[in-house]
């Protein structure tokens, strides 16, 4: 049972835990992450998303690193960019594979584990202050029995000249694994950064991923944040990110999920000044009996902000999807722009989709649309392609890789878009 | 007019057509040989849109009887992309949006895919573009048009433009055009005739539905045909186009109706 693997953990942690604020608030944190135990079911949160195939199992929480690490790591479409690489394995650093690029000493990407010793200030300023851990069970989790992560501190008006690959590797090779990765994303007034965070799998046995993501963006900050998430054979994962934004800041955020036995994304926006842009674009592309579950929720909780999220599946086999945006427009965020759409393209018949816009509107002068879409590729795009000679097979390819492209493009980086494109184009 | 006067290439025989449950071809006959122009005219409603349709092989329409062949084959049996590659092309009446598809990878896909069934190898990547070239010169069509999705934001004047540069670039045996002429401005409308009749070779056949008459001034018609209720009701040289101009539908209409009596 996982529950066992945990306290275990907890207690081994305790065991060799430094004293001070840190240890008082993973204690806290594993005080009420005991308190709620792991969701299930019967919380309206969680009502499709059953973890009892993860909570069954034992999994142990470190392992050996292998060579099939840097295979995978090797052979990665993210390896070939020109970036800063944190590489983690089962949610610990791997020196060998990392490599920091960025020339401007100002500017810090390291693990979480390095900027507690050397940006405490700043460490303790933002860690744990976005991610809520009351009634979040997993962030609770997280929180308590974090292993390592990423940090990334932008100070004022600074631009981070390449991206910062965020990549995590669970290797299951002997045993079942948990990692608990945590990142801290730090981007001070008027800076910019573009962050690929990306997880893979390897071995045989299962591995579970619960990682924990802060991003704070100060004022007319701009962050890209791509998440890609191609996690193969069989695994778990449960992934919280909280972008805190103050007024003017920029945030694209896109998140790909190509594989995965279980994936749960919850991705929620702060909005905490005037004028900010919060884009959020999904794609899951889905089969045999995968599980993809999107949870979002935008807080417009200062006026003038604009808001755009699309989110878009293509569902095969007997795979399920699930999304759910919330958008809450808060009392004094007049002049709120939101829009949502969901649409999702079943390429199966035991293929589902559960799909729920949830508008809690408290300002009176909003522009709020959403819709939904679930079904089968339209005909009259099919049959224009098919009477010019384009069979259907060719032609339903065609259609969508169109359809998922449209997301992928959402993405900055020309080169791993057009990588991106020919992964999908493989999974269709 | 040319061609072998004996060979025919579209042989419609007696076809009946229906959609959820309603008749809307009662019988069409029609045969149209290599190197023919027909010119297909007629009310709103009458079934046009439809007869071209079900000869590009839309599924919505269930026929319900009759028989079509092209160049010797069952037309009614090939799936669309079969009755294409064998040289039928439809220029729609309303061309739909195809966002995220380029049109230049639309069409060398449908190039490619042609080439692939008549046991071609497939056209190279300059050769292609070359070609793609000389066809948007010949149809005047922008750069910036072709490099957009597919009719995605076209007006509709360049959306019926695309449909007679996608002829152009699939150079078929039978073109069936759905009022490519509704909606073109004076030089759209000759650009697109000059796009037909460039493609004219004696053995290349079109069947033209409109409404108007001066699209018939650059594209001449050898044949003239009215169809009003799901059928053909009359016939005649391109004489009869200028006569409808004039005249209207009312006295054809008569005429059936009167038929119907006696
Ligand atoms: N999907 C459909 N369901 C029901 N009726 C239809 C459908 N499609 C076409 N019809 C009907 O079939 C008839 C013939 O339509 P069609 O589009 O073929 O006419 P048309 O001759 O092309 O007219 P127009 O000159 O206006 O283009 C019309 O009465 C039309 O309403
Ligand atoms: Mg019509």
């Amino acid at each position: 049972m996982l529950l066992e693997t945990i306290k275990k953990d907890f207690v081994q942690y305790k065991a060799q835990a430094e004293q001070g604020e840190f240890l008082t608030l993973r204690e806290q944190a594993f005080a009420e992450f005991e308190k709620l135990g792991f969701p299930t079911t019967k919380h309206e949160e969680w009502k499709y998303t059953n973890l009892k195939s993860i909570t069954d199992k034992t999994f142990q929480s470190t392992c050996e690193i292998k060579s099939l690490v840097n295979e995978l790591f090797n052979a990665s479409i993210e390896s070939k960019l020109t970036a800063n690489f944190l590489v983690f394995v089962n949610g610990s650093l791997v020196n060998e594979l990392s490599k920091i690029i960025e020339q401007d000493n100002n500017i810090v990407i390291s693990s979480i584990a390095a900027a507690r010793k050397n940006n405490q200030t700043i460490f303790n300023q933002h860690f744990g202050k976005y991610a809520k851990v009351e009634g979040e069970a997993m962030n609770a989790l997280n929180t308590a029995l974090l292993s390592d992560g990423a940090f990334v501190f932008v100070p004022k008006g600074k631009t981070v000249t390449h991206p910062v690959v965020i990549f995590n590797i669970s290797d299951a090779s002997d045993l079942n694994v948990l990692a608990q990765p945590r990142n801290l994303i730090v981007a001070e007034e008027s800076s910019s950064v573009t962050l690929v965070e990306t997880y893979y799998a390897v071995g045989a046995n299962a591995s579970f991923t619960n990682v924990v993501t802060e991003t704070y963006a100060g004022k007319n900050a701009h962050v890209e944040h791509y998440k890609i998430q191609q996690q193969g054979g069989e695994s778990y994962q449960n992934n919280f990110t909280q972008i805190f934004q103050e007024a003017d800041t920029n945030i694209n955020h896109v998140t790909l999920t190509l594989d995965g036995t279980m994936v749960r994304n919850n991705l929620h926006f702060y909005m905490n000044g005037e004028h900010c842009n919060s884009l959020l674009y999904g794609l899951y592309v889905t089969d045999n009996k995968d599980f993809v579950d999107n949870h979002t929720r935008v807080d417009h909780a200062k006026p003038n902000c604009f808001s755009d999220e699309k989110y878009k599946g293509i569902l095969k086999d007997q795979s399920t999807a699930v999304f759910n945006g919330k958008i809450m427009v808060h009392l004094d965020a007049q002049k709120t722009n939101a829009y949502q759409r969901n649409q999702n393209i079943l390429l199966s018949d035991d293929a589902t989709v559960n799909t729920k816009p949830q508008l809690e509107i408290f300002a009176d002068d909003v522009k709020c649309t959403h819709g939904a879409t679930i079904g089968e590729l339209d005909e009259e795009p099919m049959f224009y392609l098919r009477s010019r000679g384009i069979p259907e097979n060719v032609a339903r390819k065609l259609l969508l890789n169109a359809f998922a492209d449209d997301i992928a493009e959402k993405i900055k980086i020309p080169e791993l878009v057009e990588l991106l494109e020919n992964l999908i184009d493989e999974k269709l | 007019m040319s061609g072998d006067k004996n060979k025919v290439m579209l042989e419609i025989k007696d076809l009946k057509a229906e959609i959820e449950g309603k008749k809307i071809l009662n019988g069409i006959n029609l045969v149209v040989k290599p190197g023919e122009v027909h010119a297909i005219m007629g009310p709103n409603g009458a079934g046009k849109s439809t007869l071209s349709s079900v000869l590009a092989g839309r599924a919505d329409y269930v026929v319900t009887g009759g028989e079509v062949s092209f160049n010797g084959k069952d037309l009614l049996e090939m799936s669309p992309e079969d009755r294409a590659r064998e040289g039928v092309f439809l220029a729609f009446q309303y061309p739909v949006e195809i966002p995220g598809v380029s049109t230049t990878n639309f069409l060398k896909t449908a190039i490619n895919e042609k080439r692939k069934y008549l046991g071609q190898e497939p056209m190279e990547a300059t050769a292609f573009l070359k070609f793609m070239r000389e066809k948007m010169e010949l149809m005047e069509m922008d750069k910036a048009l072709t490099s957009r999705s597919l009719n995605e934001g076209f007006s509709g004047g360049e959306k019926k433009r695309n449909e007679v540069f996608q002829m152009a670039m699939l150079e078929p045996k039978l073109t069936i055009m759905d009022e490519t002429d509704s909606g073109l401005d004076i030089d759209a409308l000759r650009l697109v005739s000059a796009g037909v009749n460039k493609l004219k070779d004696g053995e290349r056949s079109f069947v033209v539905i409109t409404h108007y008459q001066r699209l018939l001034d650059y594209i001449v018609p050898d044949f003239v045909h009215v169809l009003y209720k799901g059928r053909i009701v009359k016939s005649g040289d391109a004489s009869l186009a200028k006569e409808l101009e004039v005249k209207g539908y009312d006295w054809i209409k008569t005429e059936v109706e009167q038929e119907a009596n006696a």
